[in-house]
């Protein structure tokens, strides 16, 4: 159960963490960037999108899995 | 920029990535020691560093090909299965762990570590502080060995009693990666950090080298194909900096050919010494003039 509720919440942090990466992207984010008067911020929205597939591998490594 | 200090530029740049001596504080120090008058905070200069960054983890990928092929296979199999079952598959997730924190470092601190550090002189002072550091990293080695009372033996049995990259624990990968991001300060070698990283995880050097080579793959390749679009913007010399990077390539696989062949045996030593010889000149060069 417990690894069930970690797994959730992982799932939770990847999607925020996409969020985060398409606003990066946009430019619609602009904290701590190098070059505040360019419009699209890839490094930041390719490390956010990294965090998020991370978090989604974590959280299917933390549900509890069926035995056989 | 021209095409022999471009050819120069690629040798440097390629040869220092991998060896444990910094390859941004010599990028940094040397064409100013040379006088050169080219600037690296110009926007057309990141199209050369961008491409000199690719021929270095085209070297790195070439070398470990076949890992890397069994790496990714056992990253998708691992993350769909939800369980690590093999050792390709458990190095993957190690690789993994230890890319998050040099990568979120290095997204949003490189800059601010530029503006701070990469100047001549202060990259100069950081070379001795890395040269202090591969001192440090064989001392700690070294009371190690002792403890384990393997004074006696030869080097190459001395290193058989140290683990393989794909033993280290989890929290050992992320502060290992998180060691990458030291370099960031100009004069700190990112490999030297990591294979140090490595040692104090319990690795034996070739293993540490190896494990520091793979880590750095990821982030050397994603930072060059991120700024592949500034290649292509107008007044980028594309011939030059294409020499460049092929001789970067060049130099970065022939580096790490000899680094995992040195390190069956061979220990930082002499890359501290190095560092802190090369860091003193370079200072004292820069102060009182050459």
């Amino acid at each position: 159960m417990r690894g069930n509720t970690l797994a959730a919440g992982l799932v939770g942090l990847a999607v925020v963490f996409l969020i985060v990466a398409v606003l990066y992207a946009f430019g619609v984010l602009q904290i701590m960037v190098s070059d505040p008067s360019s419009h699209h911020h890839y490094t930041h929205a390719v490390l956010f999108a990294g965090l998020a597939v991370a978090s989604l591998v974590a959280a299917n490594f933390a549900r509890q899995k069926k035995t056989t | 920029m021209t095409l022999a200090q471009a050819l120069f530029m690629g040798l440097l740049q390629g040869a220092t990535e991998l060896f444990p001596v910094s390859s941004l504080g010599h990028a940094v120090v040397i064409p100013s020691l040379l006088h050169w008058t080219f600037k690296q905070s110009d926007p057309s200069f990141v199209p050369f560093l961008t491409l000199l960054h690719l021929g270095t983890a085209g070297a790195l990928l070439f070398i470990y090909r076949s890992q890397w092929v069994a790496i990714i296979r056992g990253f998708f199999t691992a993350a769909f299965r939800g369980r690590i079952e093999s050792q390709p598959e458990r190095l993957a997730m190690l690789l993994l762990v230890g890319t998050i924190p040099a990568g979120i470092l290095g997204v949003f601190l490189e800059h601010q570590f530029k503006v701070l550090f990469a100047t001549p002189r202060v990259a100069a002072a950081f070379l001795v502080v890395n040269g202090g550091l591969m001192l440090g990293f064989e001392h700690l080695r070294r009371r190690t060995e002792q403890r384990a009372a393997l004074q006696g033996q030869t080097r190459v049995e001395q290193e058989e009693r140290f683990g393989e990259a794909e033993h280290i624990t989890f929290r050992a990968a992320a502060l290992v990666g998180a060691c990458q991001a030291l370099a960031l300060v100009p004069g700190i070698s990112r490999s030297g950090v990591t294979i140090g990283g490595g040692l104090m995880a319990g690795l034996r050097h070739q293993e540490a080298a190896r494990f520091s080579f793979l880590l750095a793959t990821p982030i050397i390749a994603a930072a060059g194909l991120i700024e592949v679009p500034q290649l292509f913007t107008g007044g980028v010399p594309i011939a030059e900096y294409m020499a460049g990077a092929v001789l970067a390539a060049v130099a970065a696989y022939l580096s790490a050919r000899f680094l995992l062949r040195y390190f069956r045996s061979g220990r930082l030593d002499p890359y501290g010494f190095y560092c802190i010889a090369a860091g003193v000149a370079a200072f004292a060069l820069l102060t009182f003039g050459a």
